[in-house]
Parts: C-alpha cells; sequence; structure tokens
C-alpha cells in the first residue's frame, strides 16, 4: 500500500530566508536561582489540582526516569534523593526575555516561539531567530550554532544550559527539527526543508494534543504519512490548523516571525575593545551614542518619547535602561542628562562586573516633533523657548530620578466619596482635564490635605449621633470648641452590586459616613466622620480622621 | 563706672566692626531688591511689607514657612499655599505650580486634595505633585523647577528635617538669579540663608497667628513686629456667604 505522493500544491517558497528554531528542554531546571548539585537529579516543582507535581527537570533527572507532569510522591518512590525547588515561571520567563536580548548579538529580529497548548500547563521554553545575512558574520550557519551553543554551554557557575537547535529555511521546519531531530544541532541546506521535516513524527508540526492522539489512533507515525492525503480530506478530518501547520512546515505556505523585541528603526551602537567598569567612561560614551541618535532622529524629524539603553557585560549579562519622555526630544544634551542622572542613582547598583564591552541605544518609541513656528515680537527679539518643551524636559528630568508614579498631577473625578473625586497621574500621560466637580463639590467644604487613607480615632460625643465632643488621633487629645455639620455621604448606591457579594457589602467603603469639620481649642481644624448611620448601620460607630484644614 | 563705660566702648567697636563687615559684604554681594513683588493680600502685612521691604514679597527669592509647633505644619502650609497663591497669580497663564513633599510630610500631613484648591486660589490643572521624596531629591527638585521658566512657584514641604545653611543659601541663590519664589513650609528650622521666614501658629475661629522672623534685604534690620493674627480665612468667608447649615452647629465657651 504505497500510494504515491500526490502532486505538491506549489513549489517551495525559495525566500532565501534563514531561521533559528532554539529549544532548551531543561530552562526553568538549569537556570533556576535554587543552589543545587547540577550532577544529581533536580526538579522544580508547583502545586496542581492539590498534588505537588514536577514542572521542570535537569538532564540527570530525565536520563533517572523522571518526566514532567509527574507526581511529587512518585518521583520520590523513584528516587529519594531528588533535589527539589519550587518553580517560578514568572522568573523563568524574564530570563529567557533577557536571553533574547544576549542573543541580539547574532541577530536584530529574535522572536516569540509559538505559543504551544499543552493540556497540563506546562511550559515550554524556546525561541525562533531570524539570521537572514547574519550568518556569514560569524563563519557560517554551522559555526554561528556551535558558538552559541558553547556561550550557553558556559552559563554561570559551572551550570550549562542545555540548547537544541536547528537552521532551516522556515519557522515551521525548524520548530519540528529542533525538537526531534536525531543530532542536537542540525542545519538543513536551502531549499531541502521539506525532505528534512517528513520523517519526523506528526508533533513535529506544533500539532495540538487532541490531534497527536489522532494521528496516534490512526495509526500515522511520520509526516510523510500525514502529507500522502489530500489536504482536503485532512481539512475534514482535523479542522484548518494542522494543514496550516504542515504546508507551514514544507515551506509552502508563509509564516511571519512575531518579534520579541522589534528593531528599532533608530539605534546606535559601540563595540570597545576592553571592558569599562567606570561610571565617568561609560557616561562619556553615553553622551556619543545620544549625539549620534540625536542627529539620525533630527535628519527624520523625529523625537524620541522611550529611550532604551542597553549594556552588555564581559560575562554576557545585559542591563537595560528605560527611560520614558514628557516630550519628543532629539536633544543630545538632554538625554545624556537623564542617563546620567540614572546612573549616578545607580552608581552603588551598577555592577558593571569586568567591563561594560557593549553599548547599545535606540528609540523604542518616536514621534514626530512639531516645532512651533517662533514669533518675533515688534522689538525685534526672539520669545523664549517654547514653554512646553521646557516643562517636558523638566518632567523627564524629575521622572528619570524620582520615578513617574512619584512625579503626578491631580485629575478630578465627578464622585460626591471624597478619596474618588481625584485621582492622580503621572506627568507623563497627556494631560486630561477631568471632570468638572465644581457643580457638586463646594471646594470651601473639603479639606486642603487629606490622609492617604482614614485613621481610626477616638471619640467622645454629647449624644451618639452629634458631633464630636472630643477626640484623640495619634495619641493627643483634642477638645472641640466648634464643628460644622453633618454633612452626610452615602454610598453610591451601584456600589458592591457588581464583583463580590454579600461578604464585602458590610465592609467599610459601603456606609453612609456623616463628616463634621471641627475645629479645637488650640485652632487646629480637622476633617472627621462618623462611619455609618447611629442605630440603623451599626450600633457602634467608629469615627475617622480623614483630612486637615490650614 | 568705668567698668560700664569700657563696656559701652567695647558695644560701640564691635557694632563698628559688623557694620563694616556688612558693608564688605554687602559691596560683593548687592542683596537690595529689584526685581518683582506680590502683596500676601493680608492688609496689616502688607502695609508692613511695603514700609520696609519696597512694596511686598519678592519674586526672585527663597521665603520660609516654618510650623509654630509640629501641630501647626497643616497651617504653615496652608499660609504657604496662600503665598504660592498669589505667586501664581502673578505669572504667566500656563505657569504651573510644582509642590514637593517629603515621605515624613506625605505620612504626617496627607496629600494636597485637588476639589480644596479652588478656595485657595488654585487650580487642580496648574498642580504638579511629587508624592513622597527623600530630603535631598526634593532640594533637588526645587533647584530643577527654578531652572525651568515654566514654573510660577515651587513649594517644598518637609516636616521633620530642614535642609542645612549650605543647601538652603545654595537655593536662595538660585532663586534669586532665576528671579522666582522658592517657598520651604518647614517643621523644623535651622540656619538658613533665606530672604523671609515666617512662623505660622494656628489660632481658634479660623486664624492664623503669622510672624515675620526674618527679613533679609538689606543689612539694616528692619523694626520687629508683634505679629498679626489674621481671619481672611476661607471658612469664616465661606460660612458668611452660605445659608446657615455651615454655621456652627456648637461652640464652647474657651
Amino acid at each position: 500500500m504505497s500510494a504515491p505522493l500526490p502532486p505538491k500544491p506549489q513549489e517551495p517558497l525559495l525566500t532565501g530566508r534563514r531561521i533559528i528554531a532554539l529549544w532548551f528542554p531543561h530552562w526553568a531546571a538549569e537556570t533556576s536561582r535554587a543552589d543545587y548539585d547540577v550532577t544529581q537529579p533536580f526538579a522544580l516543582i508547583d502545586m496542581h489540582k492539590n498534588a505537588q507535581r514536577l514542572v521542570a527537570l535537569n538532564g540527570a533527572a530525565c536520563k533517572a526516569g523522571l518526566y514532567p507532569a509527574m507526581t511529587l510522591p512518585d518521583a520520590r518512590a523513584l528516587l529519594p534523593d531528588v533535589q527539589t525547588a519550587m518553580a517560578d515561571p514568572q522568573d523563568a520567563a524574564t530570563r529567557l526575555q533577557k536571553c533574547a536580548y544576549w542573543l541580539q548579538r547574532y541577530t536584530p529580529w529574535i522572536g516569540e516561539d509559538t505559543p504551544l497548548e499543552t493540556s497540563d500547563g506546562l511550559t515550554y521554553y524556546g525561541l525562533l531567530l531570524d539570521i537572514s545575512g547574519c550568518a556569514h558574520l560569524f563563519g557560517g550557519e554551522r559555526a554561528l550554532l556551535e558558538d552559541m551553543a558553547a556561550r550557553l554551554a558556559t552559563y554561570r557557575d559551572g551550570r550549562s544550559i542545555t540548547l537544541r537547535a536547528a537552521i532551516a529555511g522556515s519557522i515551521g521546519a525548524a520548530w519540528g527539527l529542533a525538537r526531534f531531530a536525531p543530532s542536537d544541532l542540525t542545519v538543513v541546506p536551502e531549499g531541502q526543508d521539506a525532505e528534512a521535516v517528513l520523517p519526523l513524527p506528526p508533533a513535529a508540526l506544533r500539532l495540538s494534543p487532541p490531534h497527536i492522539d489522532l494521528c496516534q489512533r490512526l495509526g500515522l507515525d511520520t509526516v510523510t504519512e500525514l502529507a500522502r492525503f489530500p489536504r482536503a480530506d485532512l481539512t475534514r478530518r482535523f479542522g484548518p490548523t494542522p494543514v496550516l501547520r504542515l504546508e507551514q512546515a514544507l515551506g509552502q505556505a508563509g509564516e511571519s516571525l512575531n518579534p520579541y523585541l522589534p528593531p528599532p528603526q533608530f539605534q546606535a551602537h559601540k563595540n570597545l575593545p576592553q571592558g569599562v567598569t567606570q561610571i565617568e567612561a561609560l557616561a562619556a560614551l553615553i553622551g556619543e551614542l545620544c549625539a549620534a541618535l540625536a542627529a539620525q532622529l533630527q535628519q527624520a524629524g523625529q523625537g524620541a518619547q522611550r529611550l532604551d539603553l542597553a549594556l552588555t557585560r564581559s560575562d554576557n549579562a545585559v542591563m537595560a535602561l528605560s527611560l520614558p519622555l514628557a516630550h519628543p526630544s532629539a536633544d543630545a544634551a538632554h538625554m545624556l542628562r537623564l542617563f546620567e542622572e540614572r546612573l549616578t542613582r545607580l552608581s552603588g547598583g551598577l555592577d558593571a562586573g569586568f567591563g561594560i564591552e557593549q553599548l547599545r541605544l535606540a528609540a523604542a518609541r518616536t514621534a514626530e516633533i512639531v516645532t512651533p513656528q517662533e514669533h518675533i515680537s515688534l522689538s525685534g527679539r526672539l520669545r523664549k523657548a517654547a514653554p512646553m518643551a521646557a516643562l517636558g524636559e523638566l518632567y523627564d528630568r524629575l521622572v528619570s530620578r524620582l520615578g513617574a508614579n512619584v512625579v503626578v498631577r491631580p485629575v478630578p473625578h465627578a464622585s460626591y466619596i471624597p478619596e474618588r473625586a481625584v485621582r492622580f497621574a503621572s506627568v507623563l500621560e497627556a494631560q486630561q482635564s477631568g471632570d468638572d466637580v465644581s457643580s457638586i463639590i463646594d471646594p470651601a467644604t473639603r479639606p486642603l490635605f487629606m490622609l492617604c487613607a482614614p485613621e481610626p480615632i477616638e471619640v467622645i460625643a454629647e449624644i451618639p449621633e452629634g458631633a464630636p465632643y472630643r477626640f484623640r488621633w495619634r495619641r493627643v487629645l483634642h477638645e472641640v470648641t466648634a464643628a460644622y455639620g453633618p454633612e452626610r455621604i452615602a454610598p453610591e448606591w451601584w456600589d458592591g452590586l457588581v464583583g463580590d457579594g454579600q461578604g464585602a457589602s458590610v465592609g467599610h467603603n459601603r456606609r453612609t459616613r456623616d463628616y463634621y469639620r471641627v475645629e479645637d481649642m488650640q485652632g487646629h481644624r480637622f476633617w472627621l466622620y462618623r462611619d455609618g448611620l447611629y442605630e440603623r448601620e451599626s450600633d457602634k460607630p467608629r469615627w475617622f480622621m480623614h483630612g486637615v484644614f490650614p | 563706672m568705668q567698668r560700664a563705660l569700657n563696656s559701652q566702648v567695647k558695644k560701640a567697636n564691635r557694632q563698628h566692626k559688623l557694620n563694616r563687615l556688612h558693608r564688605l559684604v554687602a559691596h560683593h554681594e548687592p542683596v537690595l531688591q529689584t526685581g518683582a513683588c506680590v502683596a500676601t493680600g493680608f492688609a496689616d502685612i502688607d502695609a508692613y511689607l511695603s514700609a520696609h521691604a519696597g512694596g511686598g514679597l519678592p519674586c526672585g527669592g527663597l521665603h520660609e514657612v516654618a510650623a509654630g509647633s509640629a501641630a501647626d505644619m497643616a497651617a504653615a502650609l496652608g499660609f504657604a499655599h496662600r503665598l504660592a497663591a498669589r505667586f501664581l497669580h502673578h505669572a504667566a497663564e500656563d505657569d504651573v505650580l510644582l509642590y514637593g513633599q517629603t515621605h515624613a510630610a506625605c505620612r504626617d500631613g496627607g496629600q494636597p486634595y485637588g476639589p480644596a484648591l479652588a478656595a485657595h486660589g488654585l487650580s487642580s490643572q496648574k498642580l504638579v505633585y511629587l508624592d513622597g521624596v527623600t530630603l535631598p531629591d526634593l532640594l533637588w527638585a526645587g533647584e530643577q523647577a527654578l531652572s525651568c521658566a515654566s514654573v510660577a512657584c515651587s513649594l517644598l514641604a518637609s516636616s521633620d528635617s530642614a535642609p542645612d545653611f549650605t543647601h538652603s543659601r545654595r537655593l536662595s541663590l538660585a532663586a534669586r538669579n532665576a528671579e522666582r519664589p522658592l517657598i520651604l513650609a518647614l517643621g523644623s528650622t535651622g540656619a538658613s540663608a533665606a530672604t523671609t521666614r515666617w512662623r505660622i501658629a494656628a489660632l481658634p475661629h479660623n486664624g492664623w497667628h503669622v510672624t515675620l522672623e526674618k527679613l533679609r534685604l538689606a543689612y539694616d534690620m528692619p523694626p520687629p513686629t508683634g505679629g498679626w493674627a489674621v481671619y481672611s480665612h476661607h471658612i469664616d468667608a465661606q460660612a458668611q456667604k452660605h445659608d446657615t447649615h455651615i454655621m456652627p452647629l456648637m461652640r464652647r465657651a474657651v
């Protein structure tokens, strides 16, 4: 029963595109921060359906017969002294991103790996690199792969990262070969993708688990057997995705690489013959990069809105500094000042190791610079520089030193609830006028200073539902001499309708408040409230201090 | 008799020496106010300032507003905001007020409340707020703001520690050169090179007791004042304007 291969629907696309697929079979375990003996079995565990299970293993553990998704008791039965640590998927993903940064030494175009559906929630770590036109810089494709594997093999502290990689003309072929080819490093000559993929099992086609199951039940052991069927039959049986994956792997259908880090349009970089450790020297180099970048930006009439600086250390660690700008800028001196500010703040924390070998500055986001026409007044004097730009540069300097969440401006919001009537927005966001609150709130009845959170106070009132007579706040007793109020503020009726139900409705925020403005014997003025209506919402209403009047 | 004469001669000598030193310093650093001035809006204080300070509060200078006691920090900040509003009123349309606080000031006194700003002559549109920084960062931010023409006034609040003389002098010079005001609201004070220093205490019945502790515009000292009690506080003004529900429900005899 050897039916001939049906004619290919179309010739493979000879695009000259070369893709590397990287697969790190033991990524999470090998890069884990846990301290363990690398020669002995080690596994990362997590909780899944109330059971501890293995999620990532090192090479020794795989050899010993453990496998991912195995429960921990099973693993211990097999291997009583297996070393374990809790898994931290977020940390592993961050390290993968750092690895992607580092891989920019080979190509600027690094792609995310195709996310694969797994039934058990395990994560597989891989990356895709488009190296079209880059390989000759490293002495050919095989030399490039071997260089990469050798550098990863000396990851740190005697640990190495296991790498399986393949170079092919399409993403699908490279992906499948990286995982299922007989050797760790595979290079497929140009135009021979189909021949390399056909002997692989169907799982090499990035199929979902039900589809792989179905292939097994149908007795389809290789891609060749799957490709034998007319595509229409396959679509009817499997749905459209597996057919698309098959054509992508054979190079018959195109696929785009989703870049992790899109190559920036404006960038400048510098490779140094020797590592630099001094901050002053770094600042001078960054100044040169800023000047180069600013020249590019000015030529294009663009201004940077975010600057990314990547410093590569001699041990391949990459430090990234990101600077948001309030207004698009193409001013090299301004950029340098911001970086200097950031570097001096880092002086304790900037760990240059054995020296920084490569600097790369990119304008990650740009916008057109609108240069306002300068006004020439009658006296012939030029007016001062545009005030918005000056203010923008001030915001940049403040944000770069103090942080974006510290430099803020208030945005009014139409709400009777005092703490909701205003929120703080970063100055980097476009200025919003907010709601007009003057119609619902009389400014004179509100304190100039609002405490960050209401503070509980002890109050003695003459009558339970009346104004306070004396109160103790922050351990100081205040005798009330005058009280204005109450101003009754009920919770918004829609509050509590959405989301959590019964439990939250008795919570602190859901009661009517009676606000009083009081003055004590020394003349200090406060804004305080009773939380809950007496005998209607609460038997023992609590009192809170909420603000101070000047 | 002889002794008293001696001490008088000594005193005169010392005064003479001091005067000579003052003249020497003044020669190198003319501090006489020439720039723009604003009025505080309190009639008594403005009368004193126009008599002794050449018309009002100088725009180019460092002004300190100190709290009479720890509990008076809110009153001091209120007075500082009032001054800031006067300076802002004097400046161009789009200029902003930079208001920065240290962590301690945020924790003790809270954050500025947008809806209330209008009652103090300020607008939330024009406010840029630094929500809790260290004192060195706060002073740095003040100096940066002085170098930016679009910041009409900076107000820096620190409830626990005050800048030392070196920093104070640095800011004072920067403010004078930039001809823009910088207001420091402080819970505690030390040696300072401020142009003016006010001390504010809260008074019952919505008032402030304002003392002008220092007025350094020229080397001849202005006559001392006993301070002023001012009651033009917004709550009273509003209470008179509004109907009875704002009137006090209760007032105890003190």
